[in-house]
């Protein structure tokens, strides 16, 4: 067995351990979970409501088209997209003064409520008036939210229903819907990589596009927050046990001791890191049917937007090299780490990093940012995963090779750092003893006398 | 017989802080040289800059010949250190820890009879097979005897080898140090206790405030100080210096 290959196991299995698995696990678990709740609420909510309707006996209209009842009306609408044997399930009678009860019982989701002068107030050519009385019951976001949106919009089509039944012939409807709405603006154009496409805009692809990206930063930032820690929380183990001295001074190169204690994090970041988007996916594909229910779905390979074979090869470089430049700063930070304890200290600035450009990527992106963000984001090597599904989607490709480049040449320079520390007092004596340190401490002293 | 250890006027500084002045010292091979001293006084920095893990600032180490600041690699392919208060990888077993060291140092049929001494060195029984985190402070330290030994270095470097343990285990490991200069062994150790160093080894150091105030066998610093143990020696020294 090689050097290099006998430290890689050693570190492997240290960090695989039961407990470390285990955490990796829990967390794919519990995304999974996430996901299966989040989608049976998009099902519960997406589903035809139920609807209540009161007071429509006495109030049905005579028009030139022939007799108008809420009531029958919105079975015809429930018609289109349910079996007649189950319409009544859906459209259900009510009373008028039993509202509340009848709609707990039943477990409607609204009922409409005609008012006592509705066939009146339409037949002297005044709106008449329904009430949409819902119940307040404790749901999530998505329920209530779903639930609240519908009564408007049955509502909608009752009058368009109504509507049509008053005007009577086609000819007669056509030159009203012209009159209240001359201008068709119905249609949009949106230019993608300078070709135009019908009936979609930036908000859709927007829309779209974040539902698809929007786990990579979290996940790279759960990945180098998770490598960081352990490849740091090794070194302070490793002094606070002597092992370290030790494994210096047995014949190997300082550079394998670094280079394997790299590849073993990295291979073990990768392993987590699969684990957490296998997670991920299930908690994305609930996300995706959210965004069609809102009624965004776009195909964004039908828009050019899509992703080939080598951009996904480009990513996983990218994602590769951020690890790189983690562990090469994890091992300059557990360099100076005294111990266990104050190695889990030293993985503060390596979080901050790894948290400030996931919120930028997430909420204003490269492309929203203004000249001092993009340096900020350029200049933080994690960023650069974390960008380039979007720019590889539209088609920037100069922004991801910079981005390789320089987290190639961020890696080496850490790792070139690291094997001078290695070979350099600090990894033993700490900051405290180092000469430069002891310097400045001398020209404090000399200064207060 | 031949130099296995030389120091010529090695100084040790961080920053404006001299930590060790000019020690000059040889060790002959075969020879158990003791490092005596207060805590502080400059014995683990002058053993890890002979380990190769602490730069010299001024003057020169030989391990053999061979120069520690400009042939780290073959020097360290010579030595074994043994820190103060070591510890070993706590997830690993006795005989994994040792195959893990042998390694580095051999391969196949001569890797098998480097753990199998290893193991015979640590003298730990059916215990060998269980987790480094259940031993006791004198199984480890056995154990990480039996690790610095096993390779057969020219020059073993143990510090403080016995602090912390009982005196029925610091007994055994003086035994197993005499055991391991018998088999040809060079041993440069250092200690707070004066008996042991009396007992185990042939010639002592005593430093003092980063100096080597003096050299020689237990007996002629007795006879040269007029005392009668080691630690009235060094006192004398120490307040004499």
């Amino acid at each position: 067995m090689t050097d290099l290959a006998n430290i890689v196991r050693k570190e492997v299995k240290e960090l695989l351990t039961p407990g470390s698995i285990a955490s990796v696990l829990i967390m794919v678990v519990l995304f999974a979970c996430l996901g299966n709740i989040i989608g049976g609420e998009v099902e519960k909510s997406t589903a035809l409501p139920v609807i209540g309707v009161a007071n429509y006996e006495d109030e049905t209209i005579d028009t030139v088209s022939g007799e108008w009842n809420a009531y029958e009306a919105l079975k015809n609408i429930y018609r289109k997209s349910v079996p007649p044997e189950d319409i009544d399930k859906y459209v259900i009678p009510m009373n008028k003064d039993t509202v509340y009860e009848d709609l707990t019982k039943s477990g409607a989701n609204f009922a409409l409520v005609l008012n006592d002068d509705f066939k009146e107030s339409i037949e002297s050519e005044k709106r008449g008036l329904i009430d949409i009385i819902y119940v307040y019951q404790p749901s999530g976001m998505i329920n209530g939210t779903v639930s609240s949106t519908v009564g408007p919009m049955i509502v909608s089509s009752l009058n368009s229903d109504l509507s049509s039944m008053i005007i009577g012939s086609e000819t007669e409807k056509e030159h009203v819907k012209f009159l209240t709405t001359p201008i068709d603006g119905s249609t949009a154009i949106t230019y993608i990589k300078g070709e135009p496409h019908k009936d979609v805009t930036p908000s859709d692809i927007s829309s779209q596009l974040t539902s698809q990206t929007m786990f990579i930063p979290i996940i790279i930032m759960i990945i180098i927050m998770m490598v960081g820690s352990i490849v740091i929380s090794s070194m302070g183990s490793e002094k606070e046990n002597k092992t370290l001295e030790t494994l210096l001074t047995l014949p190997i190169k300082r550079t394998t001791i670094v280079t394997g204690k790299i590849i073993a994090a990295a291979t073990v970041g990768l392993i987590f890191g699969l684990a957490y988007m296998l997670g991920m996916s299930f908690y994305l594909t609930s996300i995706t049917s959210m965004s069609s229910v809102a009624g965004h779905s776009v195909d964004l390979n039908e828009l050019g937007l899509g992703l080939g074979l080598a951009d996904y090869a480009l990513i996983a470089i990218s994602m590769f090299l951020a690890i790189a430049c983690a562990l090469g700063i994890c091992m300059i930070l557990g360099a100076f780490a005294k111990n266990y304890k104050s190695a889990q200290t030293m993985t503060m600035p390596l979080s901050i990093l790894a948290i400030i450009p996931m919120f930028i990527t997430m909420f204003a992106g490269w492309y929203g940012a203004n000249i001092l963000i993009k340096s900020v984001l350029f200049i933080i090597p994690f960023s650069h995963p974390m960008m380039a599904t979007e720019a590889l989607m539209n088609g920037d490709l100069t922004l991801v090779l910079a981005g390789i480049i320089y987290m190639t040449v961020f890696a080496l320079g850490s790792i070139l750092i690291t094997v001078r520390l290695y070979k350099s007092d600090i990894l033993i004596t700490g900051l405290g003893q180092n000469k430069y340190i002891e310097m400045l401490k001398g020209m404090g002293r000399r200064s207060k006398h | 017989m031949v130099d296995a250890l030389v120091l010529k006027d090695v100084r040790k500084s961080y920053g404006q802080r001299e930590a060790v002045h000019g020690v000059s010292l040889t060790v002959k091979e075969g020879e158990v040289f003791g490092l005596i001293g207060h805590n502080g006084a400059g014995k683990t920095t002058m053993l890890r800059m002979i380990s190769t893990i602490l730069k010299i600032t001024s003057g020169t180490i030989e391990v053999y010949g061979k120069d520690v600041a400009k042939e780290s690699d073959a020097v360290r392919s010579m030595i074994s250190y043994l820190p103060e208060d070591a510890g070993a990888y706590k997830d690993m077993t006795g005989r994994r820890y040792l195959t893990f060291i042998a390694n580095f140092f051999a391969s196949g049929a001569e890797k098998e009879a480097m753990v199998q001494k290893g193991i015979e060195l640590a003298d730990l029984g059916d215990r060998i097979d269980s987790r480094i985190d259940t031993y006791s402070k004198g199984m480890t330290r056995r154990l990480l005897i039996a690790r610095a030994i096993m390779s057969s270095p020219k020059l073993a470097i143990l510090d403080e080898v016995t602090s912390g343990l009982d005196v029925i285990n610091a007994f055994e490991i003086r035994e197993v140090i005499r055991q391991i200069a018998d088999s040809g062994v060079t041993i440069v150790m250092s200690s707070h206790n004066m008996f042991e160093v009396d007992m185990v080894c042939d010639r002592v150091g005593m430093v003092d405030q980063g100096n080597l105030i003096d050299v020689g066998t237990p007996a002629e610093l007795k006879e040269k100080y007029g005392k009668e143990t080691l630690e009235e020696v060094f006192v004398a020294a120490v307040k004499g210096a």
